[in-house]
């Protein structure tokens, strides 16, 4: 497998439900989106992950028409809509501010959309009631977006996507004002709306547990490229680069070279040679092996029924370790520290890519 | 801490006031004591025909300039507010007229408004033949024409809308922009746009300005009527509430009676400033966001 399979979808369809063709855009002269080649299934519901400034927003803007493209193409559902303004996209979205109009009751908002293209009054009440029942913000219809928590803010800015029916929902981290959990909650049921309606969904997150536990597919962005797109579990079980590796998982994975001073024990995986790194997750850490590295405890976190160590190897790397809390070592305790081949993962040294599968 | 300027209020503001207020019952001409008159100088003013004229001419500049004035700010608010090539020289252009002094606006105009070398009726005369227009009309008689005088008026005041402008293009800048994006998502139409968000939500700062440029008309039709027209053409055409006062009071020496109509102008204000509290409080929801 080659680096270009690992980073992009190999072959770019323009049937699916949107296809970024090759697409570049900047903003005030800064380049945010570098050739960005990427595929949405119809019916997928892809998470758009990545730090801040990685350029997910102006991904969705441009999917949008918000902000132009410098180069490349944007199609949806079959149609090339690069030159098209917003409103012909067939597109809708929900802002992480909600963008609700504060002067319209919730059921105007969410008729809004209706209402400018003409759609009778009675049929447009009747589909902004079935929209918002949808989102459990039926009787909420008569109330202003003032009178509203956060959380009922969040239910009729999504009916008020639903209206529509588009071809694409954009989700800009929709969730990241909501506390852990009303967000937990919400994730969940945007998880069963997105299975009842079978629609294209791209959402946007820098929060890793809501791409994991939401997407199909997951789209690591970094520096306005695309690191990586794969399921949650290609994503977790083999990261295309030390990048996605230290980003996705919490705390983040352990990265050392690979000359040491941590020898995994087992058989070492083919190609090896040149300069390497070992990455593993906390998880894969051993501790207590009787011929592994010496390290002293730093400080120990404890969540529940587990506990991070966080240790200090003779060498000077750090390490995070994860270990039942019942069996955790104390700050200022002497350990020794093992991994497995098995558990580990080679990136790179110049590079940062995956080269063991 | 509020002490200078409570000083400052009583006795420069609220003293002279309530003094100018008692002088409105009395008979006074600045140069021999006020006599108690009652009544007399408000049931005076209520069949003199010069007050009359005064009090309508107010009302009807106020009636037709506010709108003008605060739709030409809109307009202007809603044209300039983006950042654009040219946009910031246009935006000192439209606050430029109101930073003029008055007299200097005045006398500007009056060279403006000359009805056979004036810029503005040359402009009008362009194409047409003896002295008229290319529609065979008399061009207007700024000066000396009564209806032409009190729309000279208004023309001149529409262009001195300067802070309505400033204020409506604050306000318009400070509203969301990702609600504007919402309405290009759903491909609503410019008039959509302006008449469902832009037009609901500009409203509350819209009611407040109209009711402030409904009390300063009052005041702001005086320097043009004195400087430009005199308060002509005779007998009255542009003779206004305060240009009324002024005569009445520091040309004819009537103090009291003066102050009897400024009681009346004072109503006035009270009453606008009344309907204005009505209309915050009726839109005092929309700031609960």
């Amino acid at each position: 497998m080659n680096d270009a399979d690992l980073t992009h979808d190999a072959v770019v369809t323009h049937d699916a439900g949107l296809t970024l063709d090759g697409v570049s855009a900047a903003y005030r002269g800064v380049t945010v989106l570098r050739q960005m080649r990427l595929t949405v299934a119809r019916g997928e519901l892809l998470v758009v992950l990545g730090p801040s400034g990685a350029g997910k927003s102006t991904l969705l803007r441009v999917v949008a028409g918000l902000e132009p493209v410098t180069t490349g193409r944007v199609w949806i559902a079959g149609r090339d809509v690069t030159a098209d303004r917003p409103g012909r996209r067939n597109v809708s979205m929900v802002f992480q501010s909600y963008a609700l109009f504060p002067h319209l009751t919730v059921a105007e908002n969410i008729a809004f959309g209706l209402v400018v293209r003409d759609v009778p009054k009675v049929a447009a009440r009747e589909r902004a009631r079935s929209a918002a029942e949808q989102v459990g913000a039926a009787h909420l219809l008569g109330r202003r977006p003032g009178q509203l928590s956060g959380g009922e803010r969040q239910r009729v800015a999504l009916a008020r996507a639903l209206v529509r029916e588009p071809d694409v929902f954009l989700l800009d981290e929709p969730l990241s004002n909501l506390d852990l959990a009303l967000r937990v909650q919400m994730r969940a049921e945007l998880r069963a709306l997105h299975d009842r309606l079978g629609a294209t969904m791209v959402h946007v997150t820098h929060d890793q547990t809501e791409a994991l536990v939401l997407a199909d597919r997951i789209a690591v962005l970094r520096d306005g490229r695309v690191e990586q797109v794969g399921t949650p579990d290609e994503i977790w079980h083999t990261p295309a680069s030390r990048f996605v590796a230290g980003f996705v998982g919490s705390p983040a994975m352990n990265v050392l070279p690979s000359s040491g001073p941590i020898h995994p024990s087992g058989a070492p995986p083919a190609g090896m040679a040149g300069d390497r790194e070992i990455g593993f997750r906390p998880e894969a850490v051993v501790l207590g092996v009787s011929d592994g590295t010496a390290a002293t405890v730093d400080r120990v976190e404890v969540v529940g029924t587990d506990a991070y160590a966080y240790l200090t190897l003779r060498a000077g790397n750090p390490v995070v370790a994860r270990v039942p809390a019942a069996h955790r070592p104390a700050r200022g305790d002497a350990v020794r520290v093992g991994v497995r081949w098995a558990d580990t993962h080679v990136f790179d040294a110049a590079t940062g890519l995956r080269c063991v599968p | 801490m509020l002490a200078p300027y409570l000083v400052g209020l009583v006795g420069l503001v609220l003293v002279p006031a309530a003094v100018t207020l008692t002088l409105a019952f009395t008979e006074y001409d600045l140069v021999n004591p006020p006599s108690w008159a009652g009544l007399a100088n408000i049931s005076e003013l209520v069949t003199d025909p010069v007050f009359r004229v005064a009090l309508a001419n107010s009302l009807v500049f106020a009636l037709v300039a506010v709108p003008l004035r605060v739709l030409l700010a809109l307009g202007l608010a809603l044209l300039l507010h983006r950042r654009s090539f040219g946009g910031r020289p246009a935006r000192v252009a439209a606050l430029l007229p109101t930073v003029v002094p008055e007299i200097a606006y005045g006398l500007l105009w009056l060279w403006l408004f000359n009805p056979l070398y004036g810029p503005i009726n040359q402009l009008l005369r362009v194409g047409g033949e003896n002295g008229l227009t290319v529609l065979g009309r008399t061009p207007p008689q700024w000066l000396t024409d009564p209806t032409d005088a009190r729309a000279a008026i208004i023309l001149m005041s529409v262009f001195t809308m300067g802070e309505t402008f400033v204020v409506l293009l604050a306000a318009r800048r400070a509203l969301p922009a990702d609600v504007y994006e919402v309405a290009a998502l759903e491909d609503a139409t410019g008039w959509d746009v302006f008449r469902r968000i832009t037009l609901p939500l500009m409203a509350p700062v819209l009611a407040l300005l109209v009711v402030r440029d409904l009390i300063a008309s009052l005041h702001f039709s005086f320097v043009p009527a004195f400087v430009v027209t005199d308060g002509g053409p005779p007998p009255y055409a542009t003779t206004y509430l305060s240009l009324f006062i002024y005569r009445t009071g520091f040309e004819y020496l009537r103090y009291g009676y003066a102050a009897a109509a400024t009681l009346v102008m004072m109503l006035l204000t009270v009453a606008a400033v009344v309907v204005q509290w009505r209309l915050f409080r009726r839109y005092r929801a929309f700031y609960r966001l």
